[in-house]
C-alpha cells in the first residue's frame, strides 16, 4: 500500500514537472510585429509583413527554407532533376488538403506557377519563374516542369514566400482571407490591430501544429512593444526589436533574447554612375574612412556582424571579407587627394525616416567622414519619398539601406539598380553562376563575385542586420536565425 | 433660424469639397506614389506599370479626382489600395475607437479643467489658486506621449489596474473597452483640462471685474450666486470657444496617443494611409473629421446664442 503511494506520490510530482516544461497544447502565442501586412497575399506584393504572417504558417510552397537555411521538402515530397538540369520531376506529399477542404492536386501547382507567370497577376518577381518552359501533370500527385535553360537558383526561388502554391477557386480571396495548405488557418483580421491564425486540423502531419492560435498583433512603436511583453499582452516581440529594448531585456531573467543572423545586408549605398562617387578612388577612400565596429556600437549597440561584402553569413556561398578594408583616415585622405580633392566636398545623405538604426548609422558615418574632409548634409527622407527619389529615379549621392532579400547578390548586375554600377565582367560571372550546377563551380563564382563588389568599393558594407526577438521564456523553439524573412511559428511550442 | 441653418449646411459642403481637393493635390505632390511603397525595393518596372494601371494610377490627375469626388456623392469613399477593402467599413471599424477615446478625454477636460478653473478664479491670488496655476502649466508642458508611457509605467506595468495598450472591442466586453481607453483618454484631456483651467481662470476673473458684477455682490447677493449666476455663464463663452476647438485639438492628438497605446483607431488609419499613399483612406478620414469639426462649430454657434441672448442668427 506504501509502494502504491510512493509511487502515485512521485508519479503526481514528475507529472507536475512534466506540466511545467512540457509544451501545452491548446496555447495561444500572442506576437507583437511592427508592421501591419498590406492583404495578405505574397503572389502580388513583396512585402516582408505579408511573408512573416504567411510563410510556412499558412501558406505552403512546394519547398520551404527552414531555421538552418536549407532548402528542405514542404509540398513536395520528393523530386529529382535530370541530367542536363533542365526538367524537374515532382512528387506531391499524400493527404494534403487545403483550408477549404479540398486535396492538393498537382493541377494546383500548374495553375499557381503559371499564373504567377502572367503579367497580368502582377507577381512582383516574374523573373523567379521565367525560365518555365511547360509545366506537365502526369497524375494528381506527379508533375514535370520543364526549364528553357538549366537554373541553379530555381529550387531556392521555389522557396520563397512568393512562391505558394494557392487553390484556383480562392484566388480572390487571397489579400483579405489567404486559403492554403500549412499548418493554420487564417482565422480573423481586425484591421489596424491583429491577424488571427488557428490550428488546421487537418494538416498533414500529424501533432502539428502545437499552438492553438496565433495572434500577430501590430505594435509599431518600441516602447509599446516593450510596454505589452512586460504587461503579458504579447508573448514575443517577434521581429525588429529595437536594440536598447533587447539590451534591456538580457538582463531579466523572465525573458529570453534571441540574437541572431539574418538575409538583411546594411550598406551605406553611394550614387557609382555620379560624380565624384563614379571615382573608384573617392569610393575607396569612403570605405576606409568609415569605421564599422563604431557605426554598430551606435547603430544597433554593437549587437551585429560587421560584412564585408553584399552576402549574409548564412548564405552557403558566404566568404568573411569584412576585414578587407581597415579603418584608415590618413589613407582615405591619401585617396581623395589623389582623386583631386585634397579639401574633400560636400553632398547629401539621404536617410529613411521609419528606420532609426540607419538613421542612426547614417549619422555616425556623417560624423566620421567630416574628420576626413567630406561633408555630408543629412537629409531626412519619408519612406514613400526614399522609394520615389532614391530608390526608383537614384536621385542620391549616399544613403544607408539595408537589404533584406535574401540571396539578392543579382542586383549589381543591373546597371539601372540604385547604385547604378555597370560591370560587364560581373554580369558575366552571374550569368555563369547562375547556369551552373556543379556546386563548387558556383561557390568559387559567387565568392568571385562578392570580392569584386568590395574591390569595386560599390557600397559601404556595413553589418549584418541584426536577428532580434525577445520572449516570455514560457516560449519555445524559436527560430535562432532569419534565413529568409518569416515568423514560422508551425514548430514553436508554449508552457503554462 | 431656417436661411440660418441652410447656409451652414451650404459652408458645411464648401468646407468638405475644398478640404477633398487639398487633400487630393497634397497627395499627389509629394514624392512617392503607392504602387512603388506597395512594391517596396522589389518588383521590375513592368511590375510597377501593372500595378500603376490596376490601381487607376495611370490616368491623369484630374479624372481621377472627378471620379472619386462623382462616387463619394453617392455615399462609396472608395477602396483603400492597401487593405482592398471598402474605405466606408474601414473608417466605420475605428469610429468606435477614436470617438470614444476623444469623447472620453473632452469629459475629463471638462470635469477637471472648468471646476477647476472656477476654483482658481474664486481663490484669485490664494495659494489654492497658485497651486493651481503651477500644476496647469506643468499639465500644458508635459507632452501627451510622455505622459502616455508616465502613465503606462505607473498604472500598467507598476499597479497592473489597466492594460498597457491594445482594445477591446465594445461588443466583446463594454467595460474592457471603457478600461483601454481610460489611460489614454487621460494622457490626450490631460494638456487640455490644464488649458481649459487657466482659461476658464482667465475667462471667470475678466468678467467678475465688470461692473454688473459689483452691482450684484453690492446688492448683497451671495458669492455662490455671484460665481455661478453672473459670472459663470458670461465666462463661458469664451471657455466654449475654447471647447470647440479643442475637440480638432483631441482628434489631431489621437493620431500619437494611438500610436503610444496601439490602438486601432482613426489616427493610427490615417498615419499609415498617408505613410503608403493611399489617398482613398487619406480622403475618408480626412472628411470625416472635418465633418465632425465643422459640426462642433456649428453647434458652437449655436450654444453662443443661447448664453448670450444678444447674439442671433436671423
Amino acid at each position: 500500500m506504501l509502494g502504491v503511494l510512493i509511487l502515485a506520490m512521485t508519479f503526481a510530482t514528475w507529472s507536475t514537472v512534466f506540466a511545467a516544461v512540457m509544451p501545452a497544447p491548446g496555447e495561444t502565442l500572442t506576437i507583437a510585429v511592427p508592421d501591419e501586412p498590406p492583404g495578405l497575399d505574397p503572389t502580388t506584393s513583396p512585402a516582408a509583413a505579408i511573408a512573416r504572417i504567411v510563410y510556412n504558417n499558412l501558406l505552403e510552397g512546394l519547398v520551404k527554407v527552414d531555421m538552418q537555411g536549407e532548402v528542405v521538402r514542404a509540398l513536395a515530397e520528393s523530386y529529382s532533376v535530370s541530367i542536363d538540369g533542365k526538367v524537374y520531376s515532382f512528387t506531391l506529399r499524400p493527404g494534403v488538403k487545403f483550408h477549404h477542404g479540398r486535396a492538393l492536386t498537382a493541377d494546383d501547382v500548374k495553375y499557381t506557377l503559371e499564373r504567377d507567370l502572367d503579367p497580368k497577376t502582377g507577381h512582383p518577381h516574374r523573373d523567379y519563374y521565367e525560365d518555365i518552359q511547360q509545366i506537365t501533370v502526369i497524375d494528381a500527385r506527379t508533375f514535370d516542369i520543364a526549364l528553357q535553360k538549366p537554373n541553379a537558383m530555381f529550387i531556392f526561388n521555389l522557396a520563397r514566400a512568393n512562391s505558394a502554391i494557392i487553390a484556383k477557386e480562392e484566388v480572390e480571396r487571397l489579400k483579405s482571407h489567404p486559403i492554403g495548405t500549412g499548418p493554420f488557418q487564417f482565422s480573423e483580421w481586425v484591421r489596424g490591430d491583429r491577424i488571427v491564425l488557428s490550428r488546421f486540423k487537418a494538416y498533414y502531419q500529424p501533432g502539428m501544429p502545437s499552438l492553438e492560435k496565433v495572434v500577430f498583433r501590430f505594435i509599431a512603436d518600441p516602447s509599446a512593444q516593450m510596454a505589452a511583453l512586460r504587461a503579458g499582452d504579447v508573448d514575443v516581440i517577434g521581429t525588429a526589436m529595437n536594440p536598447e529594448s533587447a539590451v534591456e531585456l538580457k538582463h531579466d531573467p523572465q525573458y529570453r533574447v534571441i540574437e541572431g543572423l539574418t538575409t538583411t545586408d546594411v550598406i551605406a549605398a553611394m550614387n557609382n554612375s555620379k560624380p565624384p562617387f563614379s571615382d573608384l578612388r573617392v569610393r575607396k577612400a569612403i570605405t576606409y574612412a568609415i569605421n564599422r565596429d563604431d557605426v554598430i556600437k551606435g547603430a544597433v549597440f554593437g549587437l551585429a556582424k560587421p560584412i564585408g561584402s553584399h552576402m549574409d553569413p548564412l548564405n552557403p556561398y558566404y566568404v568573411d571579407l569584412s576585414q578587407g578594408y581597415e579603418y584608415a583616415p590618413q589613407k582615405a585622405k591619401q585617396l581623395l587627394a589623389e582623386a583631386g580633392y585634397p579639401q574633400g566636398f560636400e553632398f547629401v545623405l539621404r536617410l529613411a525616416e521609419p528606420y532609426l538604426a540607419y538613421r542612426r548609422a547614417g549619422e555616425i558615418i556623417a560624423n566620421q567622414l567630416a574628420k576626413v574632409g567630406l561633408k555630408a548634409k543629412i537629409e531626412i527622407i519619408e519612406w514613400g519619398q526614399w522609394l520615389s527619389r532614391v530608390y526608383r529615379q537614384a536621385d542620391y549621392d549616399m544613403t544607408v539601406m539595408g537589404h533584406a532579400e535574401p540571396f539578392d547578390i543579382g542586383i549589381y548586375a543591373n546597371p539601372q539598380y540604385y547604385f547604378r554600377y555597370d560591370n560587364p565582367k560581373l554580369r558575366a560571372l552571374l550569368a555563369e553562376a547562375d547556369a551552373s550546377l556543379d556546386d563548387n563551380h558556383r561557390k568559387a563564382l559567387y565568392e568571385q563575385v562578392q570580392r569584386l563588389i568590395a574591390d569595386d568599393a560599390v557600397n559601404v558594407f556595413l553589418y549584418n542586420g541584426p536577428y532580434l526577438v525577445g520572449m516570455r521564456r514560457t516560449v519555445h523553439n524559436w527560430w535562432t536565425n532569419l534565413p529568409i524573412p518569416a515568423i514560422d511559428v508551425t514548430q514553436v511550442s508554449k508552457t503554462k | 433660424m431656417r436661411p440660418y441653418l441652410l447656409r451652414r449646411a451650404l459652408a458645411l459642403a464648401l468646407t468638405l469639397l475644398l478640404v477633398s481637393f487639398v487633400t487630393f493635390v497634397v497627395v499627389y505632390v509629394i514624392p512617392g506614389d503607392p504602387a512603388e511603397i506597395i512594391l517596396g525595393t522589389e518588383g521590375s518596372p513592368e511590375a510597377l506599370a501593372a500595378l500603376r494601371a490596376k490601381l487607376g494610377l495611370d490616368r491623369p490627375l484630374l479624372s481621377q479626382y472627378v471620379d472619386w469626388l462623382g462616387r463619394a456623392l453617392t455615399g462609396d469613399l472608395g477602396v483603400s489600395l492597401q487593405y482592398d477593402v471598402p474605405v466606408g467599413q474601414l473608417i466605420t471599424s475605428r469610429l468606435p475607437v477614436t470617438f470614444p477615446l476623444a469623447g472620453l478625454a473632452m469629459s475629463l477636460t471638462i470635469i477637471a479643467g472648468l471646476p477647476l478653473g472656477i476654483l482658481a478664479a474664486a481663490r484669485h491670488r490664494r495659494p489654492s489658486d497658485i497651486g493651481l496655476m503651477v500644476l496647469s502649466q506643468l499639465g500644458i508642458a508635459i507632452p501627451s506621449f510622455w505622459a502616455g508611457l508616465l502613465l503606462i509605467l505607473l498604472f500598467a506595468l507598476h499597479l497592473g489596474w489597466l492594460p498597457a495598450g491594445g482594445f477591446t472591442a465594445w461588443a466583446e466586453t463594454p467595460g474592457g473597452a471603457l478600461r483601454s481607453l481610460l489611460l489614454p483618454a487621460v494622457a490626450l484631456g490631460l494638456v487640455q483640462a490644464a488649458i481649459l483651467t487657466r482659461t476658464t481662470r482667465a475667462a471667470m476673473l475678466e468678467v467678475l471685474r465688470e461692473d454688473y458684477v459689483q452691482t450684484a455682490r453690492s446688492k448683497g447677493l451671495s458669492e455662490r450666486l455671484v460665481l455661478y449666476k453672473h459670472a459663470l455663464k458670461n465666462g463661458l463663452i469664451t471657455v466654449v470657444t475654447l471647447l470647440g476647438l479643442q475637440i480638432g485639438h483631441l482628434l489631431a492628438g489621437s493620431i500619437i496617443i494611438e500610436n503610444v497605446f496601439y490602438l486601432p483607431g482613426l489616427g493610427r488609419l490615417a498615419l499609415g494611409a498617408i505613410g503608403a499613399r493611399d489617398l482613398p483612406v487619406v480622403q475618408g478620414v480626412v472628411l470625416c473629421v472635418a465633418t465632425v469639426i465643422v459640426c462642433v462649430n456649428f453647434a458652437v454657434d449655436l450654444l453662443y446664442g443661447w448664453l448670450d441672448p444678444r447674439i442671433r442668427y436671423n
